[in-house]
């Protein structure tokens, strides 16, 4: 059976793809920056909203919902920033027209290329969780754990299937880091991150429910507070739901931009 | 400045993160009061200079570095550091856009009303806060000089200071241990000095209006005189050693 499947064309191209981007990434980032990086972002923005929501509402039990939905977005910096800037990326470094110019699925190639950031949006969010513990003072004496960790797993997932599909405007536009960081920080503001989503207005509700961060930080809070996998069920389903879409909208904007791309003659172009 | 206005679509990410945690905080504060909405443009104009500073200072020469027109910057008989603190204080510039863009929002979005007691005062402490954090900038490129990382750096340092200058809330909330590095800090005092001139009864850090105004030019002062020394010697090791264009 592992022999079949590695003689599989689209899993030697994920196999392949992923140790490219592995390798890739740490000889441009070295090890102990990236450590750095992944201590240092998730206490900082849990420290400024937490400190802000304490300064607005003292003594407001807000403290917690906020210190959990920080600790869940920021993974975004792994599964929509990294991921959206792969084809710009790979643009910038000149090899985007031998790798599209392979007769190689783009599904396999692009999934194997961002399968380590789906480990580093878990790393991100289980050292959000020991800050919020540890530095904010959540308590998490009642959390399922086991919950807890499937809602990580989930949402670092269905968010990177977000982030590819939003990396697939990098094909045709001159750069997706525009889109990059509008992502990266969006959720702070519609996904229920700091705030109820019921709070927006009701025109902004349905574009929250269509990210999949937004049933991920409602799903933690859930089992911070003790609810169980088959409680949470619903909403991670609504979660791989979103994520799944995003994957599958996100392959079909790929195809349609590549062909766009090589059509205007703008895959070089940034 | 040119630069800029060749790709103008860049200002989005320099400023797109002080935006949207302005953003937050006015949904935070609910029922925006005058004096609060003022505490919001304030916070997020500081904060839209630093996010554009910093951008700005770690691209200054890496940009350079990927477009292949360091060597030709760099033949040119101005100072490299000059050449860095324009850059700087020009980002540093278009970081107000972020202010403005705040300061619509809560003027035509939630119809606050948003006085400022001595407009004189503010100014001096805006014009002040803007170069001090120009010289943060050019402290932090002679650093990024020396590494392939600065994007990675930029990254990292936005947020550090939008908590310890106390952008969007007191430094007192902060654990007493960390206080000490909001102190040196040039734009912790430019934003206390800016809400005293804006608001009649601030009392802030206690020190007063000119005292944050006199801490806030001798630390610029402190970190042009740093930012200098490490020029002169990161430019000279990075000539020496070849590895100024290192990619």
């Amino acid at each position: 059976m592992i022999h079949e499947l590695s003689d599989w064309y689209p899993f030697r191209i994920f196999v392949s793809s992923a140790n490219f981007a592995f390798r890739a990434l740490f000889s441009w980032l070295r090890p102990e920056m990236w450590v750095t990086q992944l201590l240092a972002l998730p206490l900082f923005q849990m420290a400024f909203f937490v400190y802000l929501a304490r300064f607005v509402q003292p003594g407001g039990t807000s403290i917690a919902f906020v210190a959990v939905g920080n600790a869940m977005q920021v993974s975004a910096f792994a599964s929509i920033f990294a991921i959206c800037n792969l084809t710009s990326e790979e643009k910038w470094q000149g090899t985007l027209i031998p790798l599209i110019s392979t007769p190689a699925n783009r599904f396999p190639l692009f999934l194997g290329r961002s399968v380590y950031q789906i480990f580093n949006g878990m790393a991100t969010i289980a050292v959000g969780f020991v800050y919020a513990k540890y530095v904010f003072g959540v308590d998490f004496s009642r959390a399922d754990f086991l919950a807890l960790a499937l809602v990580i797993l989930i949402t670092s997932l269905t968010m990177t299937g977000f982030g590819l599909m939003l990396g697939s405007l990098g094909l045709f536009l001159r750069t997706a880091m525009i889109i990059a960081n509008i992502f990266l920080f969006l959720g702070l503001l519609i996904c229920g991150v700091n705030f109820p989503v019921s709070t927006l207005p009701t025109w902004v509700q349905p574009v929250s429910y269509a990210i999949p961060m937004t049933y991920g930080t409602t799903a933690a809070r859930a089992a911070v507070q003790g609810a169980n996998v088959v409680q949470l069920a619903p909403t991670l389903l609504g979660e791989i739901a979103t994520g799944a879409g995003s994957i599958v909208a996100g392959y079909l904007l790929f195809i349609g931009f590549e062909a766009l791309a090589r059509r205007r003659g703008t895959l070089e172009e940034f | 400045m040119l630069n800029f206005f060749a790709d103008p679509q860049w200002i989005i990410p320099n400023i797109i993160a002080p935006f949207i945690f302005t953003a937050v905080a006015l949904m935070f504060y609910g029922n925006v009061s005058n004096s609060l909405a003022l505490y919001a443009v304030i916070g997020g104009g500081m904060m839209g200079m630093w996010g554009s500073t910093l951008y700005g200072a770690g691209f200054a020469l890496s940009s350079d570095r990927w477009n292949g027109t360091l060597e030709y910057v760099l033949g040119t008989p101005s100072r490299l550091i000059w050449i860095v603190a324009g850059r700087s204080f020009s980002a540093a510039v278009l970081g107000l856009v972020n202010a403005l863009a705040i300061l619509l929002i809560v003027v035509l979005g939630f119809g606050a009303n948003l006085g400022i007691v001595n407009p004189l005062a503010f100014l001096l402490a805006l014009v002040l806060t803007l170069v001090s954090l120009s010289a943060l900038g050019v402290l932090l490129c002679s650093s990024f000089l020396l590494t392939r990382s600065a994007q990675v750096m930029t990254n990292g340092l936005e947020m550090p200071l939008y908590v310890a200058s106390g952008s969007m809330f007191p430094i007192a909330l902060l654990p007493f241990w960390s206080q000490g590095f909001s102190f040196i800090l040039g734009p912790t005092w430019g934003i206390d000095a800016m809400r005293y001139a804006a608001y009649a009864s601030y009392t802030g850090m206690a020190f007063g209006y000119w005292a944050d105004i006199l801490v806030l030019i001798l630390s610029t002062l402190a970190y042009l005189a740093v930012g200098f020394w490490l020029f002169i010697v990161v430019e000279r090791r990075v000539r020496r050693d070849a590895t100024l264009v290192e990619i």
